[in-house]
């Protein structure tokens, strides 16, 4: 073997190696290494034929090989690892492109994640949490809250009575409205008071899109010195902002419920619009008007603080209350309130 | 309430525009729902006759059709079907005004079309348009079709709140809208002559119910028909015109001035007198739609000098009622007490535009005024009739209550700045004689009922300035606010649920009596619904699983092969029988687990040991909870796989798998369904809720190494292995104990089961040698064997 020859064989063993290497590099590299390092491996067996070539020739071809040598001998060791490491840095069996392991994945319902957001948004504004029983007697859900007997404002809501009846004989009803909730808070605490709750309340009258027999809602009220309806104002604006960002606002329209005066129906500026029109035309969700009724609001009526003793000369206070099904439809875009009690498992997953 | 336009209009001098007119009210708290056109809005449309009718030469479907309009004759491509030669039909020339806008002349498939025949909705008219509109025969060809139907109006549907007995008619519609928006109200024309003869008297039995009876005679009607104009206007807003004018006029006048009015035939009338009183005990009644009623004391008559003539302010008797030959009438217009009138229309069931009217409160001034606007009708459509007695007995004056206000009292309730000048504006518009000395004493008008005191004034006042006035703006102090227990603990469960992949659900608090039974439940601790929507929901809910199954039963139909869901939510119990309401929160798992399954495999389906497991997990970190055999399973449980959860002495609910007969009824083909259900008061316990009570003091871990030992006992298989677990307290060094694998079979007596459990050991002060370990562990097994009588496995 004259050098010329050597030169071209470390040439080719030096491509086939680069070759094993390119085509399958998670190939084992320990079978590399045997195969071109090893004691019978064709680079060890190359160098081993060094000798026959004449020694002043023999140098450079030694330090050539031995080059090639190290070169190799790095490839391995990235192949192999780190010195110490655990494992190989490559390793072949593990098909990366296939799915993770399904752990279960549940999900709360919109109407739990909107009661959540609405209850920390008032817990924010030092709202305490109050509670009430479903099944209401006449007093806490009408009577106490300026529903007299025999006045219309009583046809407001279709009222479903049970087969008990109170300690005064008339029938218990499952309340129609969270806002006995404001009278039981009252007749517990003195002012000032600032309490807020969510619930489900009962309405008899047909399901459709936008009508439930169950549905929830929140309730609000203060009562301390010098409340007003700027107050009132600020608070619900405060909370539309904190669910539909800023630059949501709330506007108020006269209205009547029996437990506040003055009354206010609140709007909410459509922030899917921001004016009544979209690229498509009218807008859906506010039907071109620009505003979405969200809320029922005012300042608390005399005669109700009168009801839970507290004197409207010296105290008055603000109260507000709406439907969360309608800020659960707004926030997911659902346009049928059934969707919300059907339990459809592609929907609810849906929810993050 | 259906408002038209141009009615509203007589009474505001230059009204808006219906869509101005429309939002403005909105603005001062009358909400338009919708506006409709209504009426003939088309010009350029005549009456036509159909005189030839031809195929179209390049379509099947479309004829050509020659049209004597008047003027002359015209060919028109037409397409419908219900075309006839000699038919009277509505004609538009080329030019005509259409809801679709100006009528062109059009080539349709090659021939020339000079005009249209109209349907109905081509038109913006009500009916049927699956066709043309045929006219009858005997309508005048050439006649301008605008004059054959109403004129083109607005139809404004006005949402009415309880207080806004104020507003029900187009005249107080009109006179709102005037004193907020400062435009010119315009009067009614009404009757101004007088008559002296005294043909029916009248007296008031019950002056607190009836304080004021106005009565207007008329004689000489000779069956008076409805004007066409009056006609017209009712239909427009709804009211079905029944063509006598005592009947429609009424009704016009209610429509147009608020007060309900009310004709007696007084041939028909014994006396003939009019007497207010109370009902008599058992007294018969007929109403003019011929219903008896048994009326009681608690309601109010007009009877004449035998019996009931009307139940007061809901309906005319049937037997006092005019008719076409009616001669003599007398107008009763009057004010009722509103309960009184409401109380009689609830305990009849007659809900009337009348007693609708009457229990929101009418306008104590108005009764003359709608008498005499009533006469004035009548007489015009009844020229030979006279006028013959005029009364008004008013046996109470109403007295308007006076309302002291102060700018500085409005301000503090709005949160306002506004003017005293601005306020006085307001007040004013409502009592033009109010003297401006402060505090104003306002009077309030007698047609608004609904205010009484300074809060309500406040609303007008902010009504007046515009609701925009208020500010939002609050120097609220900060309050500190906590949430309750229940919704605490509530959230922690359902976050917990979510994250070990159950759904959170919501169902209805109804069910019916088969679902319950069902459930292996009675009808006798279940609080039932007097008036349900139907029989699904005649009761509340003691437990969740009825919704839960139906939940469950809904998504299998929908492919779904794994279902693992959740709800909290109320269970409703009898008084009697203990607590009426506690909220639960329960759920199910069925089909797949994982769901989906994994390509690797390693899936199953969902059982028992998972539903455990979650559950150990859902409860992990509280104090005091195992899992117990049951004294008394819920029925809806298969015997003898239930297990009762505990929290300290009290349940904390029960799991297990679904008993079979409960999941047949539900028409489930197996029962591997496991359920749990978990009263959330047992968690939410008083003073022990709160954030700092509930965080786990860390204890510190050990610095040496740790050793273990695996020890296999033979015990009885009753025994839970949490209370194993349990009974490992106390043992020195022991950090953990896992069960790693369960024996029965060969060597192992029956009824028994081997397990094998590894302990873990470490210790805080030194590393632990074989005798340490050793020592330890035959204290573990000395507690295995005195409390569960356990032996160690040969």
């Amino acid at each position: 073997m004259n050098a010329t020859s050597w030169k071209e064989k470390l040439s080719a063993i030096r491509d086939s190696f680069s070759v094993s290497i390119a085509k399958n590099p998670a190939e084992n590299p320990e079978a590399l290494e045997l195969h071109y390092l090893g004691r019978k491996g064709e680079l060890a067996l190359l160098l081993r034929d060094l000798k026959d070539i004449p020694l002043e020739e023999r140098k450079p071809l030694g330090a050539l090989g031995n080059a090639a040598k190290q070169e190799m001998e790095a490839k391995l060791a990235e192949l192999k690892g780190a010195p110490g490491a655990a494992g190989p840095a490559v390793k072949s069996d593990l098909d990366l492109t296939l799915p993770g392991w399904p752990f279960p994945k549940g999900s709360l319902h919109p109407l739990t994640h909107t009661m959540n957001r609405l209850a920390e948004g008032f817990l924010k504004l030092g709202f305490t949490m109050a509670d009430g029983p479903l099944i209401e007697d006449d007093y806490h859900n009408f009577e106490a809250l300026n529903f007299p007997a025999f006045h219309p404002a009583r046809d407001m809501q279709d009222t479903f009575y049970v087969d008990a009846k109170d300690q005064g004989g008339k029938p218990m009803l499952l309340r129609t409205q969270t806002s006995g909730v404001q009278i039981r808070s009252m007749e517990k605490q003195d002012p000032p008071i600032r309490v807020f709750h969510t619930g489900r309340v009962f309405r008899s009258e047909a399901v459709d899109a936008s009508h439930s027999f169950a549905f929830h809602q929140i309730e609000g009220l203060y009562v301390d010195k010098g409340v007003s309806m700027a107050d009132l104002k600020w608070t619900v604006d405060t909370f539309i902002k904190d669910l539909f960002g800023s630059s949501a606002k709330a506007r108020f329209n006269p209205s009547y419920f029996p437990f506040v005066e003055p009354g206010a129906e609140v709007d909410m500026s459509c922030v899917f619009c921001k004016g009544g029109h979209t690229a498509a035309g009218r807008c859906p969700v506010c039907k071109g008007t620009g505003w979405l009724e969200v809320l029922g609001a005012g300042v608390v009526h005399p005669n109700v603080l009168k009801a839970c003793k507290y004197d409207p000369e010296k105290w008055s206070g603000f109260a507000f209350g709406g439907g969360i099904e309608r800020f659960a439809m707004l926030l997911y875009g659902i346009s049928d309130m059934r969707m919300l009690y059907e339990n459809d498992l592609r929907v609810l997953k849906q929810v993050q | 309430m259906n408002i038209l336009y141009s009615w509203l209009s007589d009474f505001i001098e230059n009204p808006p525009a219906p869509e101005d007119l429309a939002a403005k009210l909105g603005r001062v708290g009358l909400k338009v729902e919708g506006i409709k056109k209504t009426g003939a809005s088309f010009s350029g449309v005549s009456v036509g006759q159909i005189l030839k009718i031809d195929k179209h030469p390049n379509a099947d479907k479309l004829a050509l059709v020659d049209v004597n309009y008047g003027p002359g004759e015209l060919r028109v491509v037409c397409g419908a079907k219900n075309i006839a030669v000699g038919q009277k039909i509505l004609f538009a020339r080329v030019g005509a005004m259409l809801v679709e806008g100006e009528l062109k002349k059009a080539r349709i498939r090659g021939v020339d079309s000079e005009g249209m025949i109209c349907s109905a909705a081509e038109l913006g008219l009500e009916g049927d348009s699956s066709g043309i509109m045929v006219l009858p025969e005997n309508t005048a060809v050439g006649l301008d079709a605008a004059t054959l139907f109403p004129k083109a109006d607005y139809l404004l549907e006005v949402e009415m709140l309880p207080n806004q007995g104020h507003c029900l008619s187009h005249y107080a519609l009109a006179r709102e809208f005037c004193l907020f928006y400062g435009l010119k109200l315009k009067e009614a024309q009404i009757f101004e002559g007088s008559a002296a003869g005294s043909v029916v008297p009248v007296s008031i039995d019950v002056p607190d119910l009836c304080p004021r009876y106005t009565a207007i005679v008329i004689k000489g009607l000779r069956g008076a028909k409805t004007p066409d104009w009056m006609a017209e206007r009712l239909r427009a807003i709804g009211s079905n015109p029944k063509g006598n004018i005592l009947i429609d006029g009424s009704n016009y006048v209610m429509y147009e001035l608020g007060q309900p009015t009310h004709c007696f035939d007084i041939s028909k009338l014994a006396g003939p007198e009019i007497k207010v009183r109370r009902a008599l005990p058992g007294e018969h009644f007929t109403t003019l739609d011929n219903k008896d009623l048994k009326l009681d004391p608690g309601m109010m008559v007009i009877a004449d000098a035998e019996k009931s003539a009307a139940l007061a302010g809901v309906m005319g008797g049937l037997e006092t009622a005019v008719s076409d030959y009616t001669d003599a009438i007398l107008i009763e217009s009057a004010r009722f007490h509103p309960p009184t009138v409401r109380l009689a229309s609830k305990t009849t069931g007659i809900k009337s535009e009348s007693s609708y009217r009457f229990e929101r409160g009418t306008d104590p001034e108005l009764t003359m005024k709608a008498a005499r606007r009533l006469a004035g009708l009548i007489l015009e459509a009844a020229p030979g009739a006279s006028v013959e007695q005029i009364t008004d007995n008013c046996p109470v004056k109403y007295q308007p209550p006076v309302i002291e206000v102060g700018a500085g009292r409005i301000n503090a309730i709005l949160g306002t700045g506004i003017a005293p000048s601005e306020m006085y504006a307001c007040l004013k518009a409502f009592q033009p004689d109010l003297a401006d000395s402060k505090p104003w004493n306002f009077t309030v008008p007698s047609y608004r009922q609904d205010i009484e005191n300074v809060w309500d004034v406040a609303e007008e006042v902010a009504r007046y300035a515009g609701y925009d006035v208020i500010p939002s703006g609050s120097g609220m102090p900060m309050l500190p606010s906590t949430m309750t227990p229940l919704w605490t603990v509530t959230s922690e469960t359902k976050n917990t649920l979510a994250s070990l992949g159950f759904s959170e659900v919501y169902n209805y608090d109804f069910v019916s009596a088969k679902e319950m039974k069902a459930c292996g439940l009675g009808a006798e601790g279940a609080v039932e619904v007097k008036n349900p929507l139907s029989s699904d929901y005649q009761f509340l809910r003691q437990t969740l699983l009825p919704g839960l199954l139906k939940t469950l039963r809904y998504n299998l139909n929908r492919g779904r092969d794994c279902v693992l869901i959740f709800e909290s939510g109320t269970g409703f119990a009898r008084k009697d029988a203990g607590k009426a309401e506690e909220v639960y929160c329960a759920g199910l798992m069925s089909g797949d687990f994982p769901e989906g399954g994994f390509w690797k495999g390693g899936q199953g389906k969902a059982d028992f040991y998972h539903l455990k497991g979650m559950m150990a997990r859902l409860f992990a970190g509280r104090s005091g909870f195992r899992f117990e055999a049951p004294k008394k399973a819920p029925a809806y449980f298969q015997p003898g796989l239930c297990l009762e959860m505990k929290l300290g002495g009290s349940s904390a609910g029960y799991l297990g798998r679904l008993a079979p007969a409960v999941a047949s009824a539900f028409d489930f083909k197996d029962n591997n369904i496991f359920y749990f259900e978990i009263p959330l008061s047992c968690m939410a316990v008083a003073g022990k809720t709160e954030f700092w009570q509930k965080i786990t003091k860390i204890k510190p871990v050990s610095a040496f190494p740790q050793n273990w030992r695996d020890l296999s006992v033979v015990l009885e298989e009753k025994h839970e292995w949490y209370e194993l677990e349990r009974s490992f307290s106390g043992v020195q060094d022991l950090a953990s104990a896992r069960l790693i694998d369960v024996y029965k079979g060969k060597n192992i007596p029956e009824g028994h089961r081997s397990l094998t459990i590894r302990f873990i050991f470490s210790s805080m002060t030194g590393t632990l040698n074989d005798a340490d370990v050793g020592a330890r562990l035959a204290a573990i097994l000395d507690k295995l064997t005195k409390n569960f009588g356990a032996k160690l496995r040969s």
